[in-house]
């Protein structure tokens, strides 16, 4: 199991998205634009640059179906950007948000997408093709501060969000008129749009990277207080499991199967959970990526002269400056994205992306038992 | 000459004490050192996060304290706990208002040294208090860290004004995490605090030394 490739797209990359057949990657490099890459025989290329966004992007998500991306930004406004030709056209999404929005999904479905926002509110959007546009519905009650993830449920109808205020909830978002009556589970076809289903107060700290697993039975989030919770049976009757660990937090976790998942976050290095054939969740091990190069002297240089002029010489007792994490990321892991096969049950290749300005891929070797 | 050689004797002496002293207290410094490098780097886990209370405003949340849940509870930082030297004093200080009192961390030495960490979402600060054993240390310290603060920008970390009851105050944001390596800025801090002890003693050493020298010279001209 290791880091097979690394790229350096930028000096920050706050989110990355991949396109339907893997060949181009969207990414924010820490500013107001998106940058779409494209892989040409031998290296990564910049195809596109999506600018209309006039803050920070905090969000990027490209529909595997539909070929459209989605982007959220802090300057309160979604844009869904169609393919039309070798350009991409945007659509701007009204989301009546009156604060940042910071992150943003697809359904499976692709027919809706959620945002969610620093206005404690989660918008859930969907077309409306009379109009020509994107009309955006509010769950406006229930968080008590921002909503930090938002992920959908398999059956297209149920929405887990993550919350500063340390809270998972999940909510029904059946809007008529795109949701049919037979689409969904039976527990959920009843409900009505914003309806909360149940809330997990399991955190003592700030909630983050909420997932469904692929089957839609258990629900994973990380919690600030180095902790990742595990729900099974979210909607009857849930069954919690906390997993501590040693590390720093988590920011984001992926499903690789049914009873596998890989989390990253502040520790720069992504770490291995299973569940066991009892059914316990636990930490398995750190995936260790290559050893790059020294990082670079660059950084330093500010603070160094500013040394320079105080002390002389800075004298170095037992700390190595140059402390090396050991992994193959050099800061903080924001994101992490699977690169899906079509008709693969479990993901081999997923890809994770930090503050490093990195994209690093990541493949499960074939020998390394992955528990169905 | 004999008065001269006599003179540099005892300037040694004096230096000589000074460095027993810093070689005795070198094993709780140390101490008191890595609690704290400890604890920044648990606390250090910072991000971009946009003000919620103004619009498309991005602020310190540790400046602002605004919205208390997005302050730093310390018993989350579960993984830090088992490594704190147990000698050390380390507290959630409990000041009046409630609403603040649990984003914070007092790391003590003794009275008069100490470093409180105060975290939250987007940003840290990092405020200490620097030993004064006398009215010379205390101007000395006064000074010589008001100069720092004065050109505080090029230090990118520090704060302008300390921290109400500290000598001086450090501000770091999830930008100066996004831009340098957050082992190097941890390194920094605990370097400056290191460093600042011995820079005060040097300080006053040489304005003895000073004092002395003008001295003998004023009073020459009465022999």
């Amino acid at each position: 199991m290791s880091a097979v490739e690394v790229h350096q797209f930028a000096q920050c990359i706050t989110c990355h998205a991949w396109s339907p057949d893997r060949t181009m990657i969207a990414l924010c490099p820490n500013n107001t634009e998106v940058h779409i890459y494209k892989f040409t025989t031998d290296k990564w290329d910049r195809a596109h640059v999506l600018y209309k966004h006039d803050q920070i992007v905090s969000g990027i998500d490209w529909g595997l179906t539909s070929n459209k991306i989605v982007t959220a930004s802090h300057d309160r406004n979604s844009y869904v950007w169609n393919q039309e030709g070798s350009e991409w056209m945007p659509t701007l999404v009204i989301l009546r948000l009156n604060r940042a929005a910071l992150c943003v999904q697809w359904s499976p479905k692709e027919n809706k997408f959620a945002v969610g926002s620093g206005a404690k509110i989660v918008c859930i959007c969907y077309y409306e093709p009379e109009n020509n546009w994107w009309v955006s519905k509010l769950i406006r009650k229930r968080h008590d501060s921002s909503v930090t993830g938002v992920a959908w449920h398999p059956d297209n109808i149920l929405l887990a969000t993550t919350s500063t205020d340390g809270k998972c909830r999940v909510f029904s978002t059946f809007i008529k008129g795109v949701d049919t009556k037979d689409s969904g589970t039976s527990s959920s076809r009843d409900l009505k749009f914003g309806e909360q289903i149940v809330q997990l107060d399991l955190s003592s700290s700030w909630s983050f990277g909420v997932k469904w697993s692929p089957s839609g039975n258990i629900l994973a989030y990380a919690g600030h207080n180095s902790t990742i919770y595990f729900v099974e049976d979210v909607c009857n009757s849930p069954f919690q499991q906390n997993v501590a660990y040693r590390n720093l937090p988590l920011r984001d976790v992926l499903f690789v199967s049914e009873r596998m998942v890989i989390g990253a976050g502040f520790d720069c290095t992504p770490m291995v959970f299973t569940k066991d054939e009892t059914g316990l969740w636990s930490f398995v091990k750190l995936l260790d990526g290559k050893k790059t190069a020294q990082p670079s002297l660059k950084y330093g240089s500010q603070f160094s002269e500013a040394f320079g002029k105080l002390y002389g010489q800075s004298k170095n007792d037992g700390v190595d400056p140059f402390k090396s994490r050991g992994g193959a990321h050099e800061n903080t892991i924001t994101c992490i994205a699977p690169l899906r096969r079509e008709g693969d049950t479990i993901v081999r290749r997923f890809s994770t992306s930090g503050l490093d300005g990195k994209v690093l891929i990541w493949e499960l070797d074939e020998k390394m038992e992955i528990p169905q | 000459m004999s008065g001269a050689s006599q003179e540099d004797e005892k300037r040694l002496d004096q230096a000589a004490n000074i460095n027993l002293k810093f070689k005795s207290q070198a094993n709780t410094l140390r101490l008191y050192l890595t609690c704290i490098r400890h604890t920044l780097e648990a606390a250090m886990c910072l991000q971009n996060f946009p003000c919620q209370e103004v619009e498309r405003h991005n602020k310190p949340e540790v400046e602002l304290m605004t919205s208390p849940e997005l302050l730093l509870n310390p018993g989350s930082l579960g993984a830090l706990v088992e490594v704190l030297p147990c000698d050390l004093e380390v507290t959630g200080f409990i000041p009046g208002s409630s609403l603040l009192q649990k984003c914070r961390i007092l790391i003590c030495r003794n009275e008069a040294e100490k470093c409180f960490i105060e975290t939250s979402i987007n940003s840290i600060r990092v405020s200490m208090k620097v030993k004064q054993a006398d009215e010379l240390e205390n101007i000395l310290a006064k000074k010589f860290l008001r100069f720092l603060s004065m050109r505080a920008e090029a230090f990118q970390v520090l704060r302008r004004k300390p921290v109400q009851g500290y000598d001086i105050s450090f501000l770091i944001t999830n930008y100066h995490c996004e831009d340098m390596h957050k082992h190097k800025l941890i390194d920094f801090i605990v370097q400056f605090m290191e460093d600042i002890d011995k820079e005060i003693s040097e300080l006053k050493l040489s304005v003895n030394t000073r004092g002395r020298l003008v001295a003998t010279e004023f009073l020459k001209q009465f022999i």
